[in-house]
């Protein structure tokens, strides 16, 4: 090709048009700070559904604040970044992963999934002052000063699933609950919704603590269908999907309540949309309607949900709005206490009594069961599915069931052989 | 240079290498450094089970084993870690002369299935009994010590301890090898018949294998929950026996430092693609692959590999049948 002085007047004056339009973004942001959120979590591995879905709502709720200019926090304007790593649930990569964020990579809080990955950073948060959060209360110690659960109160939030079950289907007079017998998801969630169960005058005839690497649930099942239970409970399973088969397949007419139905449209495809119609559960998607009431505090909900589907069509979990209500909530922190450092941070949420939860006014919560008043609840919702779309039935306040029936719930996680103060 | 005046130059300068390798690591690659450290310890134990010739599927919960008596020890009785660490060697060797008894009645493929019975059933009273192991949560707050100024819960110290008691035990192994209680070993795995035929205990040499193996596989437990500060059952299950197999294969087990270098080199390389998260395994199974149908002797007979492709000297397949 023949290149004529007119041409190369054209295309410089095309690549000096170009240069200055892609140097706008870096003029909107001169002067702008950045400052690193950490993600330890498993993006791998059988954890990774509690994992990596976080990451991208995270990354999302992060693109949204940086598109708008970046946040205002002590007179300075911040970029956010997130920086993950994955630990796989494995407690040396976890600790690994805590020293490249905290050392390395100078992040200002770690979210962390929760359980023995927290366990083994704990010494090192204390250590480095280091604020870091976990979807899991029940690692909150007496020694633990820098964890705090701002989002997720698992498994207390379950309490209100039964609350509301007890009073909408006041004929189911007897429970059995299923779950995977391990002292941080399985045995909390189980000690809970018996506690639960008793204060709403429910009888639990059977409860099954099943090993993990289970591959047949059918023996599970009827095993427990055979006490002919009216309402089937999982306690934060890690076999919802099979379990549900199962009680599909053994005719189960019921009611079913559960801690989570992550992928439930993999479970209607699996079963049928009239079985899992009416399965009461806790965690809504967030194009629900009801998330637009006042009170909810995480912006624009629907949009965030639309986002991420379009951009993560199948991974949506219980976690992809979790961790970025824990970003949100940092945000609160740090812009009452003026600056991004850690414990300056954590310092403006604790004093705030009552700051502001995902779904309305919350309330620091703990020390009678773990040591600490480092847990935010507050109201939670109610979810069941309607016509194959989980749904919103009504806020209930885990905070008022806990003013009333703490002592009932401590005592079961005693008898389980929990960890209590 | 003769023979011996090389090895002496040469772990010389590998051990001032090891010395200031931390130094130049970040703060995770130094963490990396302490875990492939004990990691090592825990391959080479097992190679002096795999010596009699019998593979088994529960090392990696005899290490467990150590990694627990060391932090029930110092949770409930406050014993501290210079005790815990031989503490563990000594109840994890008891555990493992205990289970003798009923797993050295078989032999090959049905002792590999016993013991993973033996090690999942372990694994279960882990579980089950959540006090006093835990749970799956397993226990936690198991912290190393302050000595005066020196504190063990940094990367650097922790390194040069377990490094130091690492050390120790590859020397007291290499020297069990290399000794007549070895050469039995080898014996029972290659002559069984004929070992027994001039008055060998097999049954006796493979339990003693078996028994020193969990002896140094248990400090290696211990080594670990005390810089990590917590144990659960997980860290020990399938998966890192899986991991100690692989290395052992992958590195070779014909020579004291085979296994050893299957540790370091698949480390490394796994560490290595962290950045491709959602295809890591795959190209870590890609590598295995091609490891075993080029390397089936593992990476301990590349230099002979090397040397013969180069005509630099012949050596002899140490499997070989052929040879005399």
């Amino acid at each position: 090709m023949k290149i004529t002085r007119r041409k190369l007047i054209r295309a410089a004056a095309a690549g000096t048009a170009m240069t200055g339009t892609l140097g706008l973004p870096t003029a909107l942001f001169a002067g702008q700070k950045t400052v690193k959120l950490g993600m330890n979590i498993p993006m791998t591995g059988d954890y990774a559904p509690w994992g990596l879905p976080g990451l991208y709502g995270c990354q999302i709720v992060a693109n949204d604040l940086n598109a708008a200019g970046g946040v205002k926090i002590g007179g300075d304007n911040y970029k956010i970044e997130i920086v993950a790593y994955d630990h796989a649930y494995d407690t040396e990569k976890a600790v690994q992963g805590y020293k490249k964020l905290v050392l390395e990579d100078r992040v200002k809080m770690v979210m962390m999934l929760g359980g023995s990955t927290v366990a083994s950073v704990l010494p090192w948060a204390r250590r480095k002052k280091m604020l870091t959060t976990t979807l899991l209360p029940s690692d909150i110690t007496p020694k633990s000063d820098y964890l705090i659960a701002t989002c997720e109160s698992h498994p207390l939030y379950n309490v209100t699933g039964v609350e509301w079950l007890a009073e909408n289907h006041p004929e189911a007079k007897t429970a059995v609950i299923v779950t995977n017998n391990d002292a941080e998801y399985g045995l909390q969630s189980a000690a809970t919704y018996k506690a639960a169960f008793e204060v709403a005058g429910i009888k639990v005839v059977d409860v099954n603590l099943h090993g993990f690497d289970i591959t047949d649930f059918a023996p599970i099942v009827s095993s427990v269908l055979a006490k002919k239970p009216d309402i089937f409970c999982m306690a934060t399973s890690f076999y919802v999907t099979p379990l549900m088969e199962q009680l599909y397949h053994q005719g189960f007419k019921g009611k079913i309540i559960s801690c989570t139905l992550d992928y439930y449209n993999e479970i209607i495809a699996k079963t049928s949309k009239d079985f899992v119609n009416g399965t009461i559960f806790q965690f809504p998607d967030f194009d629900d309607p009801a998330l637009n009431q006042a009170g909810v505090s995480f912006p624009n909900p629907a949009d965030f949900d639309a986002k991420f589907r379009k951009a993560h069509p199948t991974d949506w979990s219980a976690v992809s709005w979790e961790y970025p209500a824990i970003l949100l909530n940092w945000l609160e922190g740090a812009k009452a206490a003026g600056s991004v450092e850690p414990t300056a941070v954590l310092s403006a949420l604790k004093s705030n009594k009552n700051p502001n939860f995902v779904f309305g006014e919350g309330e620091w919560w703990g020390k009678d069961l773990w040591g600490q008043d480092n847990a935010l609840v507050g109201r939670w919702p109610v979810v069941v599915v309607e016509d194959g779309k989980a749904r919103i039935q009504e806020y209930r306040s885990v905070s008022s069931w806990l003013d009333r029936n703490k002592a009932v719930l401590i005592r079961h996680m005693k008898d389980l052989g929990l960890r209590t103060v | 240079m003769n023979s011996n005046t090389q090895k002496i130059v040469g772990g010389s300068l590998l051990l001032a290498a090891l010395i200031a390798l931390p130094h130049f690591l970040k703060f995770h690659h130094q963490d990396l450094l302490i875990f492939l450290t004990i990691n090592v310890l825990a391959v080479s134990s097992y190679r002096i089970v795999t010596l009699t010739g019998e593979w088994s599927l529960i090392h990696a919960v005899m290490m467990g084993v150590g990694g627990y008596t060391a932090a029930l020890l110092f949770k409930y009785y406050e014993v501290g870690m210079w005790v815990t660490l031989p503490m563990a060697g000594i109840l994890t060797a008891a555990v493992a002369a205990l289970l003798c008894f009923p797993l050295f009645r078989t032999t090959q493929f049905y002792f590999l299935i016993g013991s993973f019975a033996a090690g999942e059933a372990i694994r279960l009273i882990w579980i089950q009994f959540v006090f006093p192991f835990g749970g799956t949560g397993g226990l936690s707050g198991v912290e190393p010590p302050m000595v005066g100024e020196i504190d063990f819960m940094e990367s650097i110290p922790y390194y040069y301890l377990a490094l130091s008691v690492v050390l120790l035990c590859l020397f007291i192994l290499y020297l069990i090898e290399n000794s007549r209680i070895g050469l039995t070993l080898h014996a029972v795995h290659w002559k069984a018949a004929l070992a027994e035929s001039v008055g060998v205990d097999t049954w006796r040499y493979r339990s003693l294998a078996f028994v020193i193996g969990s002896f140094f596989v248990g400090i290696a437990g211990a080594l670990k929950v005390h810089y990590l500060g917590t144990i659960t059952p997980n860290q020990f299950g399938v998966g890192f026996m899986v991991f100690i197999l692989i290395w052992v294969i992958v590195g070779g087990y014909n020579k004291f430092y085979g296994p050893i270098l299957g540790a370091v080199v698949l480390t490394l390389f796994d560490e290595s693609i962290r950045g491709f998260a959602e295809v890591r395994p795959a190209i870590y199974g890609a590598v295995l692959i091609l490891s075993i149908l080029f390397l089936p002797l593992g990476l301990e007979s590349i230099p002979s590999k090397f040397k013969a492709w180069s005509g630099i000297g012949k050596e002899r397949d140490p499997l070989s049948l052929t040879d005399k």
